[in-house]
């Protein structure tokens, strides 16, 4: 009888340990990967030749309007200015001029750091900073980066959370008040 | 070792266990904050550029010029157009709501053809057709094809009359207005040319007789300004305002005296005032001077207080006001803007004549050259001749064209003019909202929003100057609407009626060019004023007058029907955010409240609060009782544009609708179908 009490206490420790260790290693290594769908940007765009070879700075498509507010992605309006007619060899600037620029519509980019409506997020006052402290380096990159969407909140990986605002508003010293940013 | 229950259980467990050492959970909670965000009733803000483009807009019966904010080009709001002589950055509260008015659920979203008791959408090239069809067999038959438009200065107007004449047609008709009323006076009984002003802004001393200058008559913002600017909060006082009527209205609340004077009794009002004047040696160069001053003299203040509940010593200081300000006007209109005398309109060219400030602005030419004159139009019975069509009296039209109006809820006597509005065979209304008339209509053709449309004006009535505005489109259709006067072109094309032009905008540049305006400078929101007088050359018709004046005073209690801007127009029901905005003693819940002071109450034999029923012109309405001791005794003062039957959720089985009630008789002398201050019977329920 003490054997087979032995046996079992051994076996059901064996099956904790195990769904333990399953739980563990699907958590961090398949739930990533599940989580996420893997996209990519409508039109395949190139910072680099838009940088190196145009010589185009940030700001003269990511810029401040007169008000103070902030154009963040581009729009046909500022594209159109250089692509109203086919100017490149690209086959991805002939698809942006013919089913975009030639049709009026926008081009619906996927936005990596898109905040929901219930947060008012100014780029003005947070000029100061360099863009890259929470963008990525786009600047040399030959190609958009991936956009990787939260298959179930339907946001973007890199989406910003009010977390890491308030750990920055802290360690800056500015107030966490809820209508600092929740107007 | 085989998997029991107490292994796999454990199992669980330590799967739930490893669980938490995961981002699983934290994961799922952290992403939760912004998934809440994605919920369909969670409002979606449309974020770019944020602009303010400049325009007139036409929600209110005189205009506004005013900016339109967007955000990435969506409107969503108006501020009053600072650089505009006319609005100096005020607006009005139904030019205020324009934005939220372009997605109104009232709105038609596209052209609809009576199916049955309902509507079924059709296409603009099936409604051409349609009405084309109609239109070929009646050409040159008169009465037979009519229109009624309640836009009083657009040169749209000069479009839909010109082809109605083109057709053989000169039933032509604007809805009823103070500006009609004076047309009548100025242009027909009188014999004047040109439009009437008022120059507010070079006055000392203002009398508003019945005219409600900082509520809803004329051009309402610019009336508030010329005023404030003399009335500043610190410094002298430079104007003086009078009112004068039967209702403390918004204009009586700001004014330095309150005269109060029964609602018919305007006309011996003013007839007073001209006879001290006049005793006090002062004349008048138009025509037919002594007559007037012989039909004068027989409204002494004695005769005034028995016509008009005006006591002597009211009548003597506001004459002798008039006789000590260097610059004074006298402006005449009806509390409910709308179904004043002619008399009354009359007199107050009159009073001005006598005051030497007459202000006539000059009509500026037409574009249409085949359309028929304004003044000519605007001096119309729009009533009287949907009185004789019910009476068989005057054809029935076969076709009806109703633009920028809403004459089954705002005429007088509505429910009996609605009834007369369906005899025709083919009614067509160029709504741009589901309106009562357009719920009546057989084929709606809709007008789009005047954010949406190239639109102008013409002096709006009340001004001091001929002025000229242009509205242009600063805002993206929301629904499958055609410019009326554009749908008329094509129409006229179609049917040979040659017109002179094929688009809208052709018509106002060639309106633009005609007047010597600079159409850019008016697109940017700009106003062409002109220094141009009209000739004030005229007869004081007194003969007319004396008719009128001698009319027999109404019995009873009195009715005077206010009209409340911030309650809405005919044509255009209560913005959702205006309707915060009307009082507990005019709308409560669904009840309409009626005011009037104690004294008629008791003598009604009613109280606060009492639920009452008003009769007059066959039709009947109910309302509460709520005491006001700013109404005259023996008057009870209610407010229109309640009541509405079609419209929105917001709006709909709101109060009643008072201008059923509002009972027309001809006026002695004129003809011409008045309703203000008509009796009514007030019994408790």
């Amino acid at each position: 009888m003490e054997e087979k009490k032995g046996t079992k206490c051994c076996g059901g420790f064996l099956a904790f340990v195990l769904g333990f260790l399953l739980s563990v290693v699907a958590g961090w290594v398949l739930f990533p990967g599940m989580l996420y769908s893997e996209l990519d940007q409508p039109i395949p765009f190139s910072h680099k030749i838009h940088v190196e070879d145009q010589g185009l700075t940030c700001d003269s498509c990511h810029f401040f309007r007169e008000d103070g507010s902030y154009q963040g992605l581009p729009t046909n309006e500022q594209c159109s200015g250089c692509h109203s007619e086919v100017v490149g060899q690209t086959q991805a600037e002939a698809k942006y001029v013919q089913e975009y620029v030639q049709k009026n519509k926008e081009v619906p980019w996927l936005n990596y750091q898109y905040q929901p409506d219930n947060v008012l997020f100014s780029h003005k006052a947070h000029e100061p900073f360099e863009c890259t402290e929470c963008h990525p380096d786009v600047a040399k990159a030959d190609k958009a980066p991936k956009y990787y969407e939260n298959k179930l909140s339907g946001y973007s990986k890199q989406t910003m959370k009010m977390w890491q605002c308030e750990r920055c508003h802290a360690e800056n010293g500015v107030s966490n008040a809820c209508h600092v940013c929740h107007k | 070792m085989g998997l029991d229950r107490r292994a796999f259980i454990k199992f669980i467990v330590g799967g739930a266990a490893g669980t938490l050492f995961t981002p699983i959970p934290w994961k799922l909670a952290d992403d939760s904050s912004i998934w809440s965000q994605n919920w369909s009733w969670i409002p979606r803000l449309k974020s770019g550029a944020v602009t303010a483009d400049a325009t007139y807009s036409k929600l209110c019966s005189a205009g506004c010029a005013v900016k339109v904010k967007k955000v990435g080009g969506l409107a969503f709001g108006v501020k009053g157009n600072a650089d505009n002589a006319l609005s100096q950055g005020g607006v009005c509260p139904l030019c205020a709501n324009g934005a939220q008015m372009l997605r109104s659920p009232a709105r038609v979203a596209g052209p609809m053809k009576k199916d049955g008791s309902a509507f079924k959408a059709i296409s603009w090239d099936e409604a051409e057709a349609l009405l084309a069809d109609k239109l070929k067999g009646l050409k040159g038959q008169s009465g037979k094809v009519a229109a009624i438009s309640g836009d009083g200065s657009g040169t749209a107007n000069e479009v839909l009359s010109g082809f109605l004449a083109g057709l053989g047609s000169s039933a032509y008709y604007y809805m009823p207005s103070d500006q009609t009323t004076m047309a009548k006076a100025w242009n027909g009984i009188m014999g004047g040319s040109g439009q009437i002003g008022y120059d507010l802004e070079g006055a000392d001393l203002v009398l508003c007789i019945g005219a409600d200058i900082m509520d809803a008559f004329g051009p309402t913002v610019r009336n508030q300004k010329a005023i404030a600017a003399k009335r500043p909060i610190e410094g002298d006082k430079t104007v003086t305002l009078l009112y004068a009527g039967p209702v403390r209205t918004r204009t009586a609340a700001v004014a330095d005296t309150w005269v109060p004077v029964s609602p018919d009794g305007g006309a011996a009002f003013a007839l007073g005032l001209a006879n001290l004047l006049i005793k006090s040696g002062k004349g008048a160069s138009l025509g037919g001077f002594g007559e007037f001053a012989e039909l004068a003299a027989k409204f002494g203040p004695d005769a005034v207080e028995k016509a008009a509940g005006v006591k002597t010593e009211a009548l003597m200081t506001v004459a002798k006001a008039l006789l000590m300000a260097k610059n004074p006007v006298v402006v005449v209109g009806s509390g409910s803007g709308q179904g004043g005398g002619v008399a009354l309109a009359a007199a107050g060219v009159a009073l001005n004549a006598l005051l030497g400030s007459l202000t006539v602005l000059p009509e500026f030419p037409k574009a249409v050259s085949h359309a028929p004159d304004r003044s000519g139009l605007l001096a119309k019975d729009v009533v009287a001749w949907l009185a004789d069509v019910d009476a068989g009296k005057a054809p029935t039209p076969e076709v009806l064209f109703v633009y920028e109006a809403n004459p089954a809820y705002a005429l007088p006597q509505a429910a009996a003019m609605a009834k007369t509005l369906d005899k025709a065979g083919l009614l067509v209304s160029f709504s741009t909202y589901m309106d009562e008339t357009a719920a009546l209509a057989d084929l709606i053709l809709p007008a789009p929003h005047p954010f949406e449309r190239l639109d102008d004006a013409q002096s709006p009535y009340g001004l001091g100057k001929a002025t000229y505005l242009l509205a242009t489109a600063v805002a993206a259709p929301e629904k499958d609407c055609k410019s009326t006067p554009d749908f008329i072109l094509g129409l006229a094309g179609k049917l040979g009626v040659d017109l002179g032009f094929g688009a809208f905008e052709d018509v106002l540049k060639a309106k633009v060019q005609a007047i010597g305006a600079d159409w850019d400078a008016l697109a940017a929101g700009g106003a062409f004023v002109s220094d141009r007088k009209g000739s004030a050359q005229a007869d004081l018709g007194a003969s007319a007058l004396a008719k009128a004046a001698a009319a027999p005073k109404a019995q009873g209690t009195l009715l005077a029907a206010l009209d409340h801007l911030n309650i809405g127009t005919g044509a255009l029901a209560t913005p959702p955010h205006a309707l915060l905005t009307v009082r507990d003693t005019e709308l409560y819940g669904k009840d309409l409240f009626v005011q009037m002071c104690a004294a008629t109450a008791k003598s009604l034999g009613v109280s606060e609060g009492a639920k009452v029923k008003l009769t007059a012109g066959g039709s009947e309405i109910t309302a509460r009782v709520a005491l006001n001791e700013g109404v005259m005794t023996g008057v009870v003062a209610a407010p229109l544009g309640l009541g509405r039957t079609a419209w929105d959720p917001f709006t709909k089985g709101k109060g009643d609708n008072v201008s059923k009630i509002l009972a027309v008789s001809a006026e002695p002398g004129t003809g011409y179908s008045v309703w203000a201050g008509s009796a009514v019977s007030v019994a408790k329920m």
